[in-house]
C-alpha cells in the first residue's frame, strides 16, 4: 500500500511539475493561488526542484513526509546536476535548485541577484584507495602532489612500490570541485596530468577503485562503506569523520545548497518557504540528513564561504 | 456518403496530406540543424573562442576556460575506425558463409539470430563492456591498463554493437548480386572461391562500402556505451590504444549536467553537438556519392 501511495504521489508531483514549468504565467494569474485566504490556512501548492544527484535522496525523503503533514501541497524532484539546478533556479523554471557548491562558482553576476543560498547539510568527502595500497594516512601536501601528477609512485609517500592510479570526477562535478579546493590549495593542475580515469557518478568511483590495483580517488563519506575493496585515508592524522568536520580539523567538505529566488511568485513561495524552513528544523537535521549519511548543520563550529576560506563560527 | 467525392479534389486532398508530411520532416530538420548552429556557433561569435584552436585544441578543461576539442575528435575516430575494423572481417566472412556456402542455415537460423544482436540497449553493451572488457584489458595488460578503460575497450565494445549492422547490410549486398554472374564465373571453370572472390564480392563493392559507413556512422554517433568503457578522460590527448580518452558523444552527455545554460562552457558542447551533425552529414554524403559511382559503374 505504501508502495501504491508514493507512485501516486509522484505522479501528482509530475503533474505539478507539469503545470509549474509550462505554466508559470498561469499560475501567476491566480489559477491555484487559493492559499492566501487566513493566517493559518493550510499549506497549498506545487513546486519543483531539481540539481545536484548527490543529496537528491536526502531532499526526496524529507519532501514525502513534508508532504504527509501538508496533503494539498506537491513537490516534484527531479535531477540533472548542480548546473542544471542553479542555471533552472536563476530562469525561474524551477522554484528550488538544488547544488554542491556556491551559485557564484557557475553562475554570472547578474544571474546570482535576487538568488537566496539556502545551506541544508554539510557533506563530508575523503581519499579513499585500493584496500591493498598500504598506507593509511596521507598529507594534504602529498594529495597535492598526487592529484597534479608530481607524484606518481606508492613509494613516495610511504607505500609499497607501484604506480599511483588517479581517478577523477568529470570536469565540473561539484564532489570534484571540493576536493580540488580544499586539497591543491590553489595549484593549477598541469595541461599534461593524465588521469588513468574520469568518472560521472561516485557509485562508479567506488567500483573502479575498488577494481584497480593502486587506484585513488575521493568520494563523500557515505561511500566509504560501499564496498569491501575501498579504504578510507586519514589526512595529515586526522580520521574523515563526522565530528572532526564539525570541529574544523577536517577540511574536505562542503555545503549542500538549496538555491530560492527571493521575487518567487506569491503562489508558490509560501509553500517553497514552509519546505526549506522544514529542510532546516531539527526533524529532518536529526534526522534524514544523518540517516542519509551527512552532516547537519547544528553542531558546525566553523563555516565556509564561497571562496573556500573557513572562519570559526 | 451518398456522392462520390469528385475525383479532383480527392487527388488534391491526398497531395496535400502527403505534402504536408514531407514539409513536416523538412520543417524538422531544418528547425534541428539551425537550433544546433545557432548555439554551436554563439561559442566563436560571442564568446569569441577561436574555431581553429576550438578544432586543433590538443587540451579540453573547462574549469581553465581551455576548450580544444581535438583529444574528442582523436577519441571518436579512433574508436570508430578500430572498431570497424575489428568488425569487417568478421562480417563480410559471415555473409559469404550465409549467402554463398550455406543458404538455407543463413536464412533459418543466422540471419535471425543476428538481428536479435540489432535489438540489444547500448546500456547492455556497455555494462558487459564495464565488467568483462575493462576486467579483461586489466587482466592482460596489467598495470598499463589502468582501471581497464581506454580507446581499445571502447573499440572492442563498439566493433561488438556494429557488427550486425554491418552483417545484416553484407548479406543483402552479397544477395542483390545475380545469379546470372555466378553462373557465368562457373560456366568459365571457376572454383567458388575464385568466384566469390572476383565477381560477387567485386560486384557487390559498393553496397558493401555503404554498409561499411552505415557501421562507422552508428558507432560514431554511440554515446552510452562508450562512454561506459572509454574512461572520460578530456584534458589532454590520448598517446597509445590502452590510453583513456573520450568521444564527442561522451563528452557532450558527461559535461551538459553539469554547465549551466548560457555558459562558455554550455556553448562549447553545443558546438561540439555542431561538430558532430557535421559528420554525420558527411558520412551520408560519402554514402551518396558511394551510390552514385555503384550505379554507374554497373550502367
Amino acid at each position: 500500500m505504501q508502495g501504491f501511495d508514493m507512485s501516486r504521489r509522484t505522479f501528482v508531483g509530475a503533474l505539478g511539475a507539469v503545470a509549474s514549468v509550462a505554466g508559470l504565467g498561469l499560475v501567476g494569474c491566480g489559477g491555484q493561488a487559493a492559499s492566501g485566504s487566513g493566517a493559518d490556512a493550510a499549506l497549498t501548492g506545487s513546486i519543483s526542484c531539481s540539481g545536484a544527484t548527490s543529496f537528491q535522496p536526502l531532499v526526496e525523503a524529507a519532501a514525502n513526509d513534508f508532504m504527509d503533514a501538508n496533503p494539498d501541497v506537491s513537490i516534484a524532484i527531479s535531477a540533472g546536476g548542480s548546473g542544471q539546478g542553479l542555471s533552472q533556479v536563476a530562469e525561474g523554471s524551477v522554484q528550488i535548485g538544488r547544488s554542491d557548491v556556491f551559485a557564484e562558482s557557475k553562475l554570472k553576476a547578474d544571474q546570482i541577484e535576487g538568488l537566496v543560498d539556502n545551506q541544508i547539510c554539510i557533506v563530508g568527502m575523503g581519499p579513499i584507495v585500493n584496500a591493498n595500497v598500504d598506507i593509511d594516512d596521507i598529507s594534504t601536501e602529498q594529495l597535492k602532489g598526487i592529484f597534479t601528477g608530481e607524484i606518481t609512485d606508492w613509494e613516495e609517500v610511504g607505500g609499497t612500490k607501484g604506480t599511483i592510479n588517479v581517478i577523477n570526477r568529470e570536469a565540473g562535478s561539484g564532489t570534484r570541485a571540493t576536493f580540488e579546493d580544499a586539497v591543491l590549495d590553489g595549484a593549477e593542475v598541469p595541461d599534461s596530468f593524465r588521469p588513468v580515469a574520469e568518472v560521472d557518478s561516485s557509485g562508479t568511483v567506488v567500483e573502479q577503485v575498488a577494481a584497480t590495483e593502486g587506484a585513488i580517488s575521493y568520494v563523500a563519506f557515505n561511500y566509504f562503506e560501499s564496498n569491501e575493496g575501498v579504504k578510507a585515508l586519514s589526512v595529515d592524522g586526522v580520521e574523515p569523520t563526522r565530528e572532526n568536520v564539525e570541529s574544523g580539523d577536517f577540511n574536505i567538505w562542503a555545503y549542500e545548497h538549496m538555491y530560492t529566488r527571493s521575487d518567487e511568485d506569491e503562489a508558490t513561495a509560501g509553500v517553497t518557504q514552509a519546505f526549506i524552513d522544514y529542510m532546516l528544523s531539527d526533524e529532518v537535521q536529526n534526522g534524514a540528513v544523518i540517516d542519509e549519511g551527512f552532516i547537519p548543520m547544528t553542531d558546525m563550529k566553523v563555516q565556509k564561504d564561497a571562496e573556500g576560506n573557513v572562519t570559526a563560527l | 456518403m451518398a456522392k462520390l467525392m469528385p475525383k479532383r479534389r480527392l487527388e488534391n486532398i491526398g497531395l496535400g496530406i502527403t505534402g504536408a508530411c514531407v514539409a513536416l520532416v523538412a520543417i524538422v530538420v531544418i528547425a534541428l540543424i539551425f537550433m544546433v548552429a545557432q548555439q554551436g556557433l554563439t561559442t566563436f561569435f560571442v564568446d569569441g573562442l577561436d574555431p581553429i584552436e576550438f578544432l586543433t585544441g590538443q587540451h579540453w578543461i573547462p574549469e581553465q576556460d581551455t576548450y580544444g576539442a581535438l583529444p574528442m575528435i582523436v577519441g571518436s575516430f579512433a574508436v570508430t575506425l578500430l572498431s570497424t575494423l575489428f568488425a569487417l572481417p568478421i562480417a563480410i566472412g559471415s555473409a559469404m558463409f550465409v549467402v554463398e556456402v550455406a543458404p538455407g542455415f543463413g536464412r533459418r537460423v543466422f540471419q535471425p539470430f543476428i538481428e536479435l544482436l540489432v535489438g540489444i540497449p547500448s546500456v547492455v553493451y556497455g555494462v558487459l563492456g564495464l565488467y568483462i572488457v575493462n576486467s579483461a584489458m586489466r587482466g592482460i595488460f596489467g598495470d598499463a591498463a589502468g582501471t581497464g578503460a581506454g580507446i581499445l575497450s571502447g573499440a572492442i565494445v563498439l566493433a561488438v554493437m556494429i557488427l550486425p549492422t554491418i552483417t545484416t547490410l553484407s548479406i543483402d549486398a552479397l544477395r542483390a548480386v545475380p545469379n546470372e554472374y555466378r553462373e557465368g564465373s562457373y560456366a568459365l571453370g571457376c572454383t567458388r572461391w575464385q568466384t566469390v572472390w572476383h565477381v560477387v564480392l567485386k560486384s557487390a563493392l559498393p553496397s558493401l562500402m555503404t554498409a561499411v559507413i552505415l557501421g562507422m556512422t552508428r558507432a560514431f554517433g554511440e554515446t552510452l556505451a562508450v562512454q561506459m568503457v572509454i574512461g572520460g578522460v578530456e584534458r589532454s590527448m590520448p598517446s597509445g590504444l590502452l590510453d583513456p580518452a573520450s568521444t564527442l558523444t561522451a563528452a557532450l552527455t558527461a559535461g551538459l549536467s553539469n554547465a549551466t545554460s548560457g555558459s562558455v562552457y554550455y556553448h562549447a558542447l553545443w558546438s561540439l553537438g555542431l561538430l558532430l551533425l557535421a559528420m554525420s552529414l558527411i558520412f551520408i554524403l560519402i554514402i551518396h556519392v558511394i551510390a552514385k559511382r555503384g550505379a554507374k559503374a554497373h550502367g
